[in-house]
């Protein structure tokens, strides 16, 4: 990801969790978990598309911030913007998993998907297949906006792109699953 | 930009997104990602006050007094790298029970975390909690058991980062002519807590070493030893040095040494 090249963060809002932990509230880690742990949670799921492994990713991400924001000098703590830091984090391992998995035999694989395709969410995993078809950019730009519900300043934030091009990667890759879409249609059809 | 082409699968996503949850109870999840990711911590009455201690894996890693749970936490994070949350389990409620007793003045052996620490440090440490209550000990004495004789100064760097002040009793050690000296949280207080022990400092300034003529053996003068020696025989000794001097040879109990 282009962490090098983020712009400067367009909305500055202070982020009165992060204040809380620079504080020393020792309620604030607590908070931090319990606000964002089923948004990461989906958001590496549509990544990993198993529960376990979504788990594990999340653990990590988590135990990565806290690692990272308990070494942190005071007032950088307290400036943080703490939900796309933590996307930027959860993307970062759930990516790296997925590698790793890639390298493992394909026989392995075809047992983790098949135990995950379940009766009753087979919905779910069409609409993540889809999103997995998609190329890279668009699938992040997509998964954040309309998965996550980002807005496209913490888009921005997440992935370090412009809004604009957050923006048209969203269109773009909205358009590709509407056709995606109408092609399983025409199938369905002939059947 | 929502025109009516991709309303389906803007929908479709939207659907998606409420129907992922994970397997297992989020509320477990969460606890085991706070388990993992910060240190239990909970306050305890002691001697100084109200003081909070932090657990690390493997048994107390820090205690120290403050004003507040934030003064705490973020000492704790400055001194660490790492948050404090309350405590829950079962685990941390036995060592609690534990600190509590052993602050309170009961022989209680509590499980320390001084993984943070370098060996000497934890050498260092691992003597003075050996030193009991009622006695003291000179910073000489500790540099000698732990293995760097003369090491002195160290010693006294030590006592003065000592992470868990009160479970390492670092207020009975005193400076090598038997002076209370200084204390991380006052040198009033380093006296007042070995008053509380049944220690007189008066009586072992000047003079932290007693020897008998009867065995021709010199003790720290809070030795278990030196306290049975018969008023009418007691000699004082200003330095080891002095009572080798004299002829007496060192206690095998409490092994005082001569500063170097």
């Amino acid at each position: 990801m282009e962490t090098e090249t983020r712009k400067t963060d367009a909305t500055p809002e202070p982020d009165p969790l992060a204040a809380r932990l620079a504080d020393g509230d020792p309620s604030a880690p607590g908070a931090l978990v319990e606000r964002h742990y089923m948004e990461l949670y989906r958001y590496a799921y549509a990544v990993l598309r198993e529960e376990r492994a979504a788990e594990d990713a999340v653990q990590d991400a988590f135990e990565r911030a806290f690692g990272a924001l308990g070494r942190y000098p005071e007032g950088r703590l307290r400036a943080m913007r703490l939900r796309p830091w933590m996307y930027t984090i959860t993307l970062n391992v759930a990516r790296n998993r997925l590698r790793q998995r890639r390298e493992v035999p394909v026989e392995e694989i075809s047992v983790v998907e098949s135990a995950a395709s379940d009766e009753g969410r087979e919905g779910v995993m069409d609409a993540l297949d889809a999103l997995g078809r998609l190329p890279e950019r668009q699938r992040v730009a997509v998964t954040l906006r309309y998965l996550q519900d980002l807005p496209y300043a913490e888009i921005s934030g997440v992935t370090g792109w412009p809004e604009g091009t957050a923006k048209t990667l969203v269109r773009r890759g909205l358009m590709r699953l509407r056709k995606m879409m109408v092609v399983e249609d025409t199938r369905g059809d002939q059947r | 930009m929502n025109e009516p082409s991709v309303e389906r699968p803007i929908a479709l996503l939207r659907e998606t997104a409420a129907r992922v949850a994970p397997a297992r109870e989020p509320a477990v999840l969460m606890d085991e990602v706070l388990a993992a990711t910060t240190d239990p911590f909970f306050a305890a009455e002691s001697p100084l006050g109200t003081v909070y201690v932090a657990a690390g894996p493997e048994g107390v890693r820090f205690l120290e007094p403050a004003a507040s749970e934030e003064e705490f936490a973020s000492r704790y994070r400055e001194r660490f790298g790492r948050f404090v949350s309350p405590a829950g389990g079962a685990e941390v409620a036995d060592l609690a029970e534990k600190v509590a007793a052993a602050l309170a003045g009961e022989r209680v052996e509590v499980p320390l975390d001084l993984s943070r620490a370098t060996p000497f440090q934890r050498r260092v440490l691992g003597v003075v909690k050996g030193i009991a209550r009622g006695e003291v000990r000179p910073y000489v004495w500790v540099a000698s058991e732990a293995g760097a004789p003369g090491a002195s100064r160290a010693v006294g760097n030590v006592m003065a980062n000592n992470p868990v002040p009160l479970l390492v009793p670092c207020h009975r050690v005193v400076r090598n002519d038997g002076r209370t000296g200084s204390y991380a949280f006052g040198a009033g207080e380093k006296v007042r807590l070995l008053r509380l022990e049944g220690v007189e400092p008066e009586e072992i300034s000047g003079s932290p070493y007693v020897a008998t003529p009867t065995t021709g053996i010199v003790c720290h003068a809070t030795c278990r030893n030196a306290k049975r020696i018969q008023p009418h025989n007691r000699r004082a000794f200003r330095s080891m040095r002095a009572a080798v001097e004299a002829g007496f040879r060192p206690c095998e109990v409490c092994r005082p040494v001569a500063a170097a």
